[in-house]
C-alpha cells in the first residue's frame, strides 16, 4: 500500500530521490562535532517563530489605540495566550543566539572560503532579513521602548544623501512614528519571515551541492562520509532536546529577564525613557553608531559593521585549508574578535559617559581593523606555517589544489562539481 | 552465538527507537494544545457568556432586542388576549405547547435567528416574518411557515427579581 | 567558544538596572491568596481613588479567590466584567497633580527593579527638618506619602506600614502577571518531559552511531 503510493507519487514528483539524495544517502562527514547543529537549530526556532507568530496575529491589533491593550489581551485573557507571545519574545532571542553561533563556528572553521562563498553570503543575506524582521516586531507592542527603539532607528535614515527627511518620513508614513508605522511595521513583519524561508531554500540547495565543511578543513574523501540519516537526524534531534531545556527555562521561569521594563508602558511620543537600549542582539552594532561622532559616519560604520563579514572570502588570502584548528593566528584573532565583541556589546548596554565612549571608539577601531588585517595576516601565517612545516595531510591537499589549477581551465577550482 | 547477539542489540535499539518515538510524539502533540486553545473564546469572551436584561422599560405588547453572546434576543411583553391565543394552539410544523416556552406566561424569550439560514425575523403583525426565505412564527416564536424546520429557539434565562431576567443560565 | 555563549546571555543582563537595585530594599513577593487578598482591600482603600488598573477587572478578583462581598461592595453597580477604574477623572487629576496619575496594573514590571522598586517607593517616604516631605527612590514624585511612613516615629506602628506596602505590591505583582503561578507550575512538566526526552534522543543518537565502529 505505501509502495503503491510511493511509486504513484514519484511517477509525478521527484519524492523516493529526493528523500535519497539529500537524507538516507546525502554524505556527510563524519567528523561534525556539536557545533554543526546549529543550522538546524535556527530552522527549528525560524518555523517556532512562525507558527507562534500566526498565532499571535490573531489576536493582535496593529492600531496605535489598541496594540498595547491587545498584547495584555493576549497576555491575560487569550488561552494559553501568555505561552505563545513568551515563546514568541524568547525566540526572538534564541534565534539571534543560535544565529550569532553558526556564524562563531563558520569563522572559527573557515568554512565561508571556497567553495562556500555563496553559502556565507546568502547567510549574510538572511542575517539582514532576520534583523529587520526582529526590528520591525519590537515595535509592535507599542510600548516606550518600542517607540523610540523605531523613532532612533528609522531616524539613521536620515543619514541618505540628499533625501534624508524625505526617506525618513516615507519610512515612517508621517512626521514622527506613528499609526502608519506600526501598521506597515505589521504587515513587512508578518512577510519578511517567509522570504527568509525562501532564503533559507537557496541557502541549503547551496549546502547540498558543496556539502558541509569539517572541522579538519580537509575535503574529506568518500571513506569518511556517512549518510545524513540516521546518523545526524539522531544528532541534531538530541542537540534539539538540550537546545529546548534552555530555551523553556527562559520561557517558564525567566521570560521579563529578556524584556525591557520600559516597554510596560504605552508609547507615549511626549516622553523618552531615560535609557533606551536594544535588545541585546543588537548592542555591538548600536555600540559602534554610538561611537563614532557623527550622525552620517556612524550609520555608515553601523551598516558596514554588518555587512564586513561578507568580505571575508576576499579577506581571507591564505592558501592553508580550513580555518582555526589548522591556523594559530587565525585561531587567536577568532578569540579577540569574540571579546571585542563582548566589550562592544557592553559599551552598548552602558549609558555613554567619558570612559565608555573611549572604550567603544577603541573596541570600534580593533573591529574594523581586525577585518582590514586578515589579508596581510593570513599571508604571513600562511609563510611562516609552510615554514614551519605542514601536516602531511594538509600537504598533500594544498599540492593537488595547486595541480588542478595548472591541469583545469583556470576557472575550475576545487571543490567545484567533478 | 555472536548472532543472537546482534539479533537482541537490534531488537533493544529498536525498542529504544520506538519509546523515544511515542515518547516524542507526545510531546509533540501536547505543544498543539496551547495553539488549538488559543483560538477558543478567551476569558473577556467568555464573562459576558450571560446578559442581564430590564424588563420595566418594555410596554404591553413590546418587543426589545437584547444582545446575548453576541446574538439577537427578542423579549416579547404579550397581552392576555395574546397569551389565550398562544395557549390555544400548539403551533404548526414543529408542535410545543405555549407553556413550554415560557417561564412567565406574559413575557417571551426567544433567540431572534430563523432556524432555516440564520438571518433576523422581524415583528411584522402577529408573531415573526423572516424577510431571507419567507419563514413565519407565531407569537409563542413557533414557526407556522417554512422553510424554518423548527421554532425559534428558548434561550436559557431566569428571573433574578419580577422585572429583570439573567439569559445564559436557567437557574442561580 | 562555550565563553562566547555565556558572555552573550550575560550580556543581556549587563545593564544599569544593577547600580539602581542598590539602593532598593530586598523585598519578596507573596503570591498565596491571603496575603494578595489584604493588599487588594488595602489598594482600594489607599490608591485606588487616584490609580487605574485597567486590565484587571471584578471578575478577575472573584476568579482568584476574593471575597465576593467585597467584591461587590468596590464595584457599585459596574458589571462584573468592568475594569478597576479610578473614582478620579482624568482632567480632575490634571488639576490636582499637574498630571494622570500611572495605570498600575503593570506597575510591577514597568520599573527597573520591579516589584523591589514599588515597594521600597512606598516606604521611601521622609521629611526634612523644615517638614517637607520627599521620596528618596523617586525624588520627583508628585504623589503624596499613601501610608504615612513620613509621619509615623512609632516603631510597631512602621512594621504596620510596611506589611501594608508587602500585601499591596504582593497583589500588584498578581495584577501585572496573573498567570505567573501557572506558568512555573507548567513549566517544572515541561522542563521535567524535555529532560527525560533529551536522555532518550541522546541514547538513541549513542545507539545509532555505535554502528560505525
Amino acid at each position: 500500500m505505501t509502495n503503491k503510493t510511493i511509486n504513484w507519487i514519484d511517477r509525478r514528483f521527484p519524492f523516493s530521490s529526493f528523500v535519497k539524495h539529500d537524507l538516507t544517502e546525502y554524505p556527510t562527514p563524519r567528523n561534525l562535532s556539536y557545533w554543526w547543529n546549529f543550522g538546524f537549530l535556527a530552522g527549528f526556532v525560524l518555523v517556532l517563530q512562525v507558527a507562534t507568530g500566526v498565532f499571535l496575529a490573531m489576536h493582535y491589533k496593529a492600531d496605535a489605540g489598541l496594540s498595547f491593550d491587545s498584547v495584555q489581551h493576549i497576555m491575560r485573557d487569550v488561552n494559553y495566550g501568555w505561552l505563545l507571545r513568551f515563546m514568541h519574545a524568547t525566540g526572538a532571542s534564541a534565534f539571534f543566539l543560535v544565529i550569532y553561533i553558526h556564524m562563531a563556528r563558520t569563522l572559527y572553521y573557515g568554512s565561508y572560503r571556497a567553495p562556500r562563498e555563496l553559502m556565507w553570503w546568502t547567510g549574510q543575506g538572511l542575517l539582514l532579513l532576520l534583523m529587520a524582521t526582529a526590528f520591525m516586531g519590537y515595535l509592535l507592542p507599542w510600548g516606550q521602548m518600542s517607540f523610540w527603539g523605531a523613532t532612533v532607528i528609522t531616524n539613521l535614515f536620515k543619514a541618505t544623501p540628499f533625501y534624508g527627511e524625505e526617506v525618513v518620513t516615507w519610512l515612517r508614513g508621517g512626521f514622527s512614528v506613528g499609526d502608519a508605522t506600526l501598521t506597515r511595521f505589521f504587515s513587512l513583519h508578518y512577510l519578511l519571515p517567509f522570504l527568509i524561508l525562501g532564503g533559507v531554500a537557496v541557502h541549503l540547495i547551496a549546502l547540498h551541492t558543496v556539502k558541509s565543511s569539517n572541522p579538519s578543513g580537509i575535503d574529506l574523501a568518500a571513506k569518511d562520509n556517512i549518510p545524513f540519516h540516521p546518523y545526524f537526524t539522531s544528532k541534531d534531534f538530541y542537540g534539539l532536546g538540550i537546545f529546548l531545556i534552555v530555551y523553556c527555562l527562559f520561557v517558564f521561569f525567566l521570560p521579563n529577564s529578556l524584556m525591557e521594563p520600559a516597554n510596560n508602558i504605552p508609547a507615549n511620543p511626549m516622553q523618552t525613557p531615560t535609557h533606551i537600549v536594544p535588545e541585546w542582539y543588537f548592542l555591538p552594532f548600536y555600540a559602534i553608531l554610538r561611537s563614532v561622532p557623527d550622525l552620517v559616519g556612524g550609520v555608515v560604520a553601523m551598516g558596514l559593521s554588518v555587512m564586513m563579514f561578507a568580505f571575508m572570502p576576499f579577506l581571507d588570502r591564505s592558501r592553508i585549508p580550513g580555518g582555526a584548528s589548522n591556523r594559530p593566528m587565525v585561531k587567536l584573532g577568532f578569540y579577540l574578535f569574540l571579546i571585542n565583541m563582548l566589550v562592544l556589546g557592553y559599551v552598548g548596554a552602558t549609558p555613554p559617559s567619558n570612559q565608555t565612549i573611549l572604550i567603544g571608539r577603541v573596541a570600534t577601531l580593533f573591529y574594523f581593523g581586525s577585518f582590514f588585517l586578515i589579508p596581510f595576516i593570513s599571508k604571513a601565517e600562511e609563510r611562516w606555517l609552510i615554514k614551519r612545516g605542514l601536516p602531511a595531510e594538509l600537504k598533500e591537499l594544498m599540492e593537488r589544489e595547486a595541480r588542478e589549477k595548472i591541469d583545469l581551465p583556470p576557472h575550475r577550482r576545487a571543490g567545484d562539481d567533478k | 552465538m555472536s548472532e543472537s547477539d546482534t539479533l537482541g542489540d537490534s531488537k533493544r535499539r529498536n525498542f529504544l527507537i520506538k519509546v523515544t518515538t511515542v515518547v516524542g510524539g507526545a510531546g509533540a502533540a501536547a505543544v498543539c494544545v496551547p495553539f488549538v486553545a488559543s483560538m477558543n473564546p478567551s476569558s473577556d469572551v467568555l464573562a459576558k457568556a450571560t446578559t442581564e436584561a430590564d424588563l420595566s422599560g418594555i410596554p404591553v405588547g413590546g418587543v426589545h432586542t437584547v444582545a446575548w453572546q453576541g446574538k439577537p434576543v427578542f423579549i416579547f411583553h404579550r397581552d392576555p388576549e395574546e397569551i389565550k391565543a398562544m395557549e390555544a394552539s400548539d403551533g404548526g410544523f414543529d408542535p410545543e405547547p405555549d407553556q413550554q416556552r415560557v417561564k412567565r406566561p406574559e413575557w417571551l424569550v426567544v433567540i431572534g435567528i430563523c432556524t432555516h439560514l440564520g438571518c433576523v425575523p422581524n415583528k411584522e403583525g402577529p408573531g415573526w416574518t423572516c424577510h431571507c426565505h419567507g419563514s413565519q412564527y407565531d407569537d409563542s416564536g413557533r414557526v407556522v411557515r417554512g422553510p424554518a424546520p423548527r421554532n425559534l429557539a428558548v434561550p436559557p434565562y431566569y428571573f433574578v427579581a419580577d422585572n429583570k431576567i439573567l439569559i445564559g443560565k436557567s437557574k442561580a | 567558544m562555550n565563553k562566547f555563549f555565556i558572555s552573550l546571555m550575560l550580556c543581556s543582563f549587563v545593564s544599569p538596572v544593577w547600580s539602581a537595585e542598590a539602593m532598593l530594599e530586598t523585598f519578596k513577593v507573596d503570591t498565596d491568596l491571603p496575603a494578595i487578598a489584604r493588599g487588594v482591600d488595602d489598594l482600594m482603600n489607599n490608591c485606588h481613588s487616584c490609580h487605574n488598573l485597567k486590565y484587571v477587572t471584578y471578575l478577575d478578583l472573584a476568579k482568584l479567590g476574593i471575597d465576593r462581598q467585597k467584591i461587590d461592595g468596590w464595584r457599585g453597580d459596574q458589571p462584573m466584567d468592568a475594569p478597576l477604574a479610578s473614582l478620579m477623572s482624568d482632567e480632575a487629576a490634571m488639576q490636582s497633580f499637574n498630571l494622570v496619575p500611572p495605570d498600575l496594573s503593570l506597575m510591577t514590571k514597568a520599573r527597573e527593579g520591579g516589584a523591589s522598586y514599588v515597594y521600597s517607593y512606598l516606604l521611601g517616604y521622609y521629611n526634612t527638618p523644615d517638614g517637607v516631605t520627599h521620596n528618596h527612590i523617586f525624588p520627583a514624585t508628585k504623589m503624596p506619602d499613601p501610608l504615612g511612613m513620613s509621619t509615623t516615629t512609632d516603631h510597631a506602628q512602621r512594621e504596620e506600614i510596611r506589611k501594608t506596602a508587602h500585601d499591596i505590591v504582593s497583589f500588584l505583582s498578581w495584577a501585572a502577571d496573573p498567570h505567573e503561578q501557572e506558568r512555573y507550575r507548567l513549566g517544572y512538566y515541561v522542563i521535567g518531559y524535555l529532560v527525560i526526552l533529551t536522555l532518550l534522543l541522546y541514547f538513541v543518537k549513542k545507539q545509532i552511531w555505535s554502528r560505525l565502529k
